[in-house]
């Protein structure tokens, strides 16, 4: 059953990333970027991170690609606008060459990591909020609090950097 | 019969390696960035996948912040968008060429 279900959602994750870097409509290519996010929080559910599952449908499903969505369409991008690429395909040929002994070697580094004992028989709590969140504030409190920061800052960096210039 | 691990770093690499395509292949800013978008999930698979694999929360842990991350620099990257858009009228990457010395190439 568990397979079946990897099966279908690796296809819809690879079909959704084929889109989104083939289509020259912006906003279809977005459409296919939730499709791969989608699929993407179904992988985490099956690898048993419930929180995480969560976490990606509402941050990145909810809050970064409906902010995209927003901005494309708050400029009003026009398909006459969108850049031509006359030979986009042969650049996405070369770009595979040059990426596929790369990808080779990263196999074979995980390749190896197979030999190590499988603890994936883990408790029935595993990725829960209640785990998660023991983790965090016992062990990662001092990150958490710096990416709150981060967050402030880039906040107030939005801001600044959207805003329209005064004339003075 | 359970999924072994390595089908899910495999399915890391491969959208990894699409979301390089997409960088290096298109000119329009907007599937550069979801390209850059892609190439964070993709690691973020890797590292919930490895904390399957060895029992362990940190992995997980570490994706959380790779996604909180990613939302703030959804927000600057898009603000930045935004402004070069009122700057140049263009989402073509070959307009932006503002620091690019004179004269040459």
């Amino acid at each position: 059953m568990s397979d079946t279900i990897f099966l279908i959602l690796a296809l819809l994750a690879l079909f959704g990333a084929g889109t989104m870097i083939t289509v020259s409509n912006t906003v279809h290519s977005a459409l296919g970027f939730i499709v791969t996010i989608l699929a993407l929080s179904g992988l985490y559910a099956l690898l048993s991170a419930s929180f995480l599952f969560m976490v990606q449908i509402i941050v990145y499903a909810g809050a970064v690609i409906a902010l995209l969505l927003f901005v494309i369409m708050f400029l009003n991008i026009q398909s006459s606008h969108t850049p031509k690429e006359p030979n986009k395909y042969l650049f996405m040929l070369i770009s595979a060459i040059v990426m596929l002994p790369i990808d080779y070697l990263l196999f074979r580094a995980f390749y190896t990591m197979t030999d190590i004992e499988n603890f994936s028989i883990t408790s029935k709590d595993f990725g829960t909020v209640k785990m998660l969140g023991l983790e965090l504030f016992r062990n990662w409190l001092l990150p958490f609090e710096a990416i709150s920061l981060l967050l402030l800052v880039s906040l107030v960096g939005a801001v600044v950097m959207a805003r329209k210039k005064e004339r003075s | 019969m359970e999924v072994s691990f390595m089908s899910y770093i495999l399915l890391a690499i491969i959208l990894f390696s699409m979301g390089i395509m997409g960088v290096i292949s298109r000119k329009n800013i907007f599937i550069i960035y979801m390209s850059l978008e892609l190439m964070l999930n993709s690691i973020n698979l890797i590292l919930v996948t490895l904390s399957k694999h060895f029992g362990n929360m940190d992995g997980q842990i570490i994706a959380m912040m790779v996604i909180a991350i990613a939302a703030a620099e959804a927000a600057v990257f898009l603000s930045l968008i935004v402004s070069l858009y009122r700057l140049k009228h263009s989402i073509n990457i070959d307009d932006y060429n503002t620091l690019k010395q004179k004269g040459t190439l």
